[in-house]
């Protein structure tokens, strides 16, 4: 279906070859999923095959590339609308219509299909992907997870031979993650659809997946079952690294097949969950608050919550898309109208506080980290934070170096990694020394080394004398990492607040993979298994 | 909960953009100050009738200041450079000598009554234009247009919304890259601070317009010769008589000749807001 020979892909202006003589085959219906680190060329692979890369980005190509018997050297990616789908990034960016019906039709309108045909079409898709409800709503007012749906129903509804999604579960919460990946897995078992998709979030797609292509960033890639690639990849979910751990002679890759294939772990003493309740200052403090707020996404609702960290905590916001994560986030920090109750950071009104004074006392690291970022090179944006901070030159720059390694500090924020983009915002922040540090969906976009690094971060500012962390995510594996607390909202109302072992495995959906595999042990991580075997040793 | 049954039912996407061709159409040809502040308020009680949460209708009031200080320019200009006039001084500006090559022309100086209203006049139809427009964009979808422009010419098609869009795309950026800046510490406004809002703005818009492009080309857009439509959006009653008001009183103009231009400025004001009844 998919065929590459000898492909070599290389931008302009850049050093790096992307890929290098590449050549290998999708079948017909296959399920392929691409990893890699950010930035090694997941997107770029997933769009040299509708030709998006290079007609439309550019870059110089190299080798032959053709989808269903047809060469992308010579067809531009329209003329390709009609065998192969592709569903963005930020699926919001490429909606073109209001109503979910018409976004769904253009596609075949642009196409040229009879409106009999296209009545049908439209109405099979809407059936397909549960929309048929939602089929006259506003696009700007569905959640993450149904504007997902949509575009993925826009780019079906031709009915294309090959289907590219780049990251579809990124923005997704765990349960909306799982539906869409249900619908894929379902078309390409019952419609012989060929699907690739790229995704940071392993532990989500790879049950599904047939094939994995490991892009290793030097130009070359590895192509093979998702077993054997598991085997050695580099980037794996937590429960293929458990396996290893365990030393398991095939690599299972549902919870299902670990369980079959897993060895009896005898845990000699179930260690009591303690409950540490941290007894350090209050550092935030929400008394039944009640806030209604609108912006272009939709409405949002909190009624009555009430809340208290203390320093030394890291406290993890979870929730479906739309429950009201952001609008909290934002109360706590004054950027968000409160209709009742009250919110204090450090005994003071965030909504209150001006300028250099709010960042102080709390500093808020936003879903998109680049709205902080203004500066024309790393450098400028560290010397800037330094002089609105008023902290002593080259501080910033000095905990941006004790984060991670940092990229070239000429380069442009907006060209390094998702991950050095998010260090250099918290950098920012973190130079004027905030008590209190909050993450909005801090993991989007982030390969498993980044993620390790922001736990490490996030686990050493906590440790600091006085300062505590909220960080609200879909991440469960990253919760069960670095959270002590869990709260969970639904629906503007929080439900639950609890030790993290305790809220996460309370619920099938937002356990963690190591907890569902192994649920009498009480680990939540691999480093906890881990830890424990080689103490057993 | 008349504007939520108005909102439901919607206009023609070409809706607002025939009406504010129509309506700018009459300011120009009668070029009168009594018509271009008529204008500027049938403009702002609209924008005040038809509100709606849409991201795209934000935009307005960020035009809204830009046809202030273009006015404010404007008159600025007038005051101090051109060819001097005759009449009554009203006050006096201090003047610049210019060299004898530019004979004819100051800087400074008298402004004259006629001055004042001539400048008054050109500043007043410039941000009745801004405004008729910036209107047009702010009530619909920019990316409406895409539905009913000629689809065999992929380059016009995406060059137009991406026009339509960017007034809209950057007040949606601008609201978030000021409370980034407020999480940033700073609290200052002025042109340093401008600056810092406008390029994370402007590389936002570029962002989105380069994603939808992409997904264009990759729909096929502007590719196939034969497209069809599944709900065509059809030009309705309410959509003739909503624009009938600028109409009418188009063609009044061409067939009365001159008229009092303080009665044309009232059912100009009267006309202009067929939308409301429609």
């Amino acid at each position: 279906m998919i065929h590459f020979s000898k492909v070599s892909l290389i931008y302009p202006n850049s050093q790096r070859t992307i890929i290098e003589d590449v050549s290998f085959e999708v079948n017909e219906g296959e399920f392929v999923l691409l990893i890699g680190h950010t930035g090694a060329g997941k997107s770029s692979v997933l769009r040299l095959i509708n030709g998006l890369v290079p007609h439309h980005t550019g870059g110089i190509l190299s080798g032959s590339i053709s989808v269903a018997g047809r060469s992308t050297a010579t067809l531009k990616p329209g003329e390709l609308a009609d065998v192969v789908g592709i569903v963005g990034q930020n699926p919001a960016n490429t909606f073109v219509s209001d109503i979910v019906e018409d976004e769904i039709a253009f596609s075949l309108e642009t196409l040229g299909i009879a409106p009999e045909v296209m009545r049908k079409r439209v109405e099979e898709v809407l059936d397909l992907l549960a929309l048929t409800a939602l089929r006259r709503k506003n696009i700007s007012e569905l959640s993450g997870g149904e504007q997902q749906r949509v575009a993925i129903a826009a780019a079906l509804v031709t009915n294309p031979k090959v289907l590219l999604l780049d990251e579809p579960t990124s923005a997704l919460d765990p349960i909306a993650a799982e539906e869409v990946l249900s619908i894929l897995h379902r078309l390409v078992h019952d419609l012989g659809l060929t699907v690739v998709l790229s995704e940071h979030r392993l532990e989500r797609v790879i049950q599904f997946v047939d094939r994995i292509i490991l892009i290793h960033g030097d130009g070359s890639l590895a192509l093979g079952t998702a077993e054997e690639v598991m085997r050695s990849s580099p980037i794996a979910p937590p429960l293929v690294e458990l396996a290893r751990a365990l030393k398991m002679p095939t690599i299972p890759l549902s919870i299902r097949e670990f369980r079959k294939l897993a060895p009896k772990i005898e845990v000699a003493d179930n260690p009591e969950i303690i409950d540490s309740i941290s007894t350090g200052e209050v550092l935030l403090s929400i008394n039944e608050l009640s806030a209604a707020y609108q912006d272009s996404q939709g409405a949002y609702a909190l009624s009555k919550i009430n809340l208290e960290i203390r320093a030394g905590e890291i406290v993890a916001l979870m929730g479906r898309n739309g429950a009201g994560k952001t609008t909290l986030l934002k109360c706590a920090v004054g950027l968000a109208p409160i209709t009742s109750g009250s919110v204090r950071v450090s005994g003071n009104n965030p909504a209150a506080l001006e300028g250099p004074e709010l960042i102080r006392n709390v500093g808020y690291v936003p879903q998109e980290p680049t709205d902080l970022l203004y500066g024309q090179s790393i450098l400028e944006e560290c010397a800037l934070a330094d002089k609105d901070n008023k902290v002593a030159e080259g501080s910033t720059l000095a905990i941006y170096k004790s984060l991670m390694q940092i990229p070239d500090l000429n380069s442009h924020p907006r060209d390094v990694s998702e991950g050095q983009r998010l260090g250099l915002a918290l950098s920012i922040i973190l130079s004027a020394q905030p008590p209190l540090i909050v993450l909005d969906e801090p993991t989007r976009g982030l390969d498993y080394q980044a993620k390790k690094t922001l736990i490490q971060v996030l686990k050493g500012v906590a440790k600091k004398e006085g300062r505590a962390v909220l960080i609200s995510t879909h991440d469960v594996e990253l919760v069960a990492e670095v959270a002590d607390r869990v709260i969970f909202l639904a629906d503007g109302e929080l439900i639950a607040d609890g030790s993290t072992s305790q809220v996460l495995n309370a619920s099938p959906a937002f356990a963690p993979q190591v907890a569902k595999a192994l649920p009498h042990t009480n680990w939540t991580t691999v480093n906890e298994a881990e830890r424990y075997l080689n103490a057993e040793k | 909960m008349k504007t939520a049954h108005i909102q439901r039912l919607g206009f023609h996407p070409l809706f607002w953009w025939v009406w504010a061709v129509l309506t700018s159409g009459v300011v120009l040809v009668l070029d009168k100050t009594e018509i271009s502040l008529a204008a500027i308020a049938s403009c702002l009680l609209l924008a005040s009738r038809f509100k709606s949460s849409t991201y795209w209708r934000s935009s307005f009031k960020w035009i809204l200041r830009l046809a202030l200080i273009a006015f404010a320019f404007r008159m600025l200009i007038g005051f101090t450079i051109g060819v001097p006039m005759p009449g009554q001084v009203v006050f006096t500006l201090p003047q610049i000598q210019l060299p004898e090559l530019l004979v004819g022309i100051r800087l400074g100086g008298p402004v004259t009554e006629q001055r004042l209203l001539l400048t008054l006049n050109e500043a007043a139809l410039l941000a009745a234009l801004i405004l008729i427009f910036a209107l047009a964009n702010s009530l619909s979808n920019p990316h409406s247009l895409l539905k009913v422009l000629p689809r065999r010419f992929y380059g016009i098609g995406l060059a137009s919304v991406i026009a339509t869009s960017v007034a809209p795309q950057a007040a949606r950026s601008i609201s978030r890259v000021k409370a980034a800046k407020r999480l940033r510490g700073q609290s200052g406004s002025g042109l340093q601070s401008w600056k810092r809002i406008a390029l994370p703005v402007l590389e936002d818009s570029l962002e989105r317009s380069i994603d939808l492009a992409a997904s264009l080309e990759s729909r096929g857009y502007g590719y196939f010769p034969n497209t069809t439509r599944y709900r065509a959006p059809s030009w309705k009653m309410r959509d003739s008589l909503g624009v009938s008001g600028p109409a009418y009183l188009l063609i009044a103009i061409f067939i009365a000749g001159s008229i009092s231009p303080w009665l044309i400025g009232a059912l100009f004001l009267f006309l202009t807001l067929t939308p409301v009844v429609a």
